[in-house]
């Protein structure tokens, strides 16, 4: 990271703190825990039980969980394939 | 994989912060921990080592039972007389005679028991894994297949009446775990 020989670099080139990486950077932690969210409270009303019997996942919310979140993972690719495909092909 | 539970990953796969005190060549041995840990854990929960578990239990109930019930088993004076006829054995050979009659009691009486549990616990996880539910049409099902698996030796009217009575008492059992109970605070 050694400036030697060169002027004062424009705030806005690609350097690693660039404010563009820096926004798309925030753009993609916002993009994943929005995903996380949603993930979290849609299992959690379709898998886990109401009523709090015991403090350990059962063996039938834990196998829930695992297809909940594989399901959602995959749709989640097949709907952000189909918009991107639909977006190349409108502009 | 190691993020705290509960927080979206903020920090990209290999990158999370290092807890207090350990550097960062420590951090493959770390994942490698965990990883054993989840699969232990994993292993803890699956369907076969709850039927293991299942097992013992049952095993250790049928022993036991079988202990208390042999102290009010054994009196039969017909023995004792013809004992007296014979000739009497010495204390020790009586003595160790009686405590073999014991184990096998309980050896018998803990395989019966440990097979009912089995069946029952076996069926009642895998039925669990596939409905991904965890109410009581599990103890239900299972306890239906269970009862009929033993007594399929006294044919199918046997078989089925075996099972819904097995069934009703494992419901009524599964009831009994579930009920509410009264708020402590």
């Amino acid at each position: 990271m050694s400036f030697l020989g060169r002027g004062p670099v424009a705030p806005s080139s690609a350097g690693p703190l660039s404010s563009e990486r820096v926004e798309a950077a925030i753009q993609e932690v916002e993009l994943v825990t929005d995903v996380f969210n949603r993930i979290v409270s849609s299992c959690h009303s379709k898998c886990i039980n109401q009523r709090y019997l015991d403090g350990e996942l059962s063996k039938g919310e834990s196998v829930c969980i695992d297809r909940c979140v594989a399901k959602f993972f995959e749709a989640n690719k097949r709907m952000g394939e189909k918009l991107q495909t639909m977006g190349a092909a409108a502009g | 994989m190691s993020a705290l539970p509960l927080v979206p990953p903020l920090f990209p796969a290999g990158k999370e912060p290092l807890p207090p005190g350990f550097t960062e060549d420590d951090r493959q041995v770390m994942l490698q921990n965990k990883r054993m840990q989840n699969y232990m854990q994993m292993g803890m929960e699956s369907c076969i080592a709850k039927t293991v578990m299942a097992a013992g239990m049952g095993f250790g109930m049928g022993a036991f039972i079988s202990l208390m019930s042999s102290s009010f088993a054994y009196e039969d004076p017909l023995i004792r007389q013809q004992q007296q006829a014979i000739g009497a054995i010495s204390t020790t050979a009586k003595a160790k005679e009686i405590f073999a009659e014991m184990g096998r009691g309980m050896w018998r009486s803990g395989k019966g028991f440990a097979k009912v549990t089995v069946l029952f616990a076996g069926t009642e996880c895998v039925i669990e894994s596939y409905r991904a539910r965890n109410d009581i049409g599990n103890a239900i099902a299972a306890g239906f297949i269970a009862g009929g698996v033993l007594a399929r030796n006294t044919g199918p009217r046997g078989a089925l009446w075996g099972g819904l009575g097995f069934s009703a008492f494992s419901a009524a059992i599964d009831l009994f775990l579930r009920r509410e109970t009264p708020e402590e605070d």
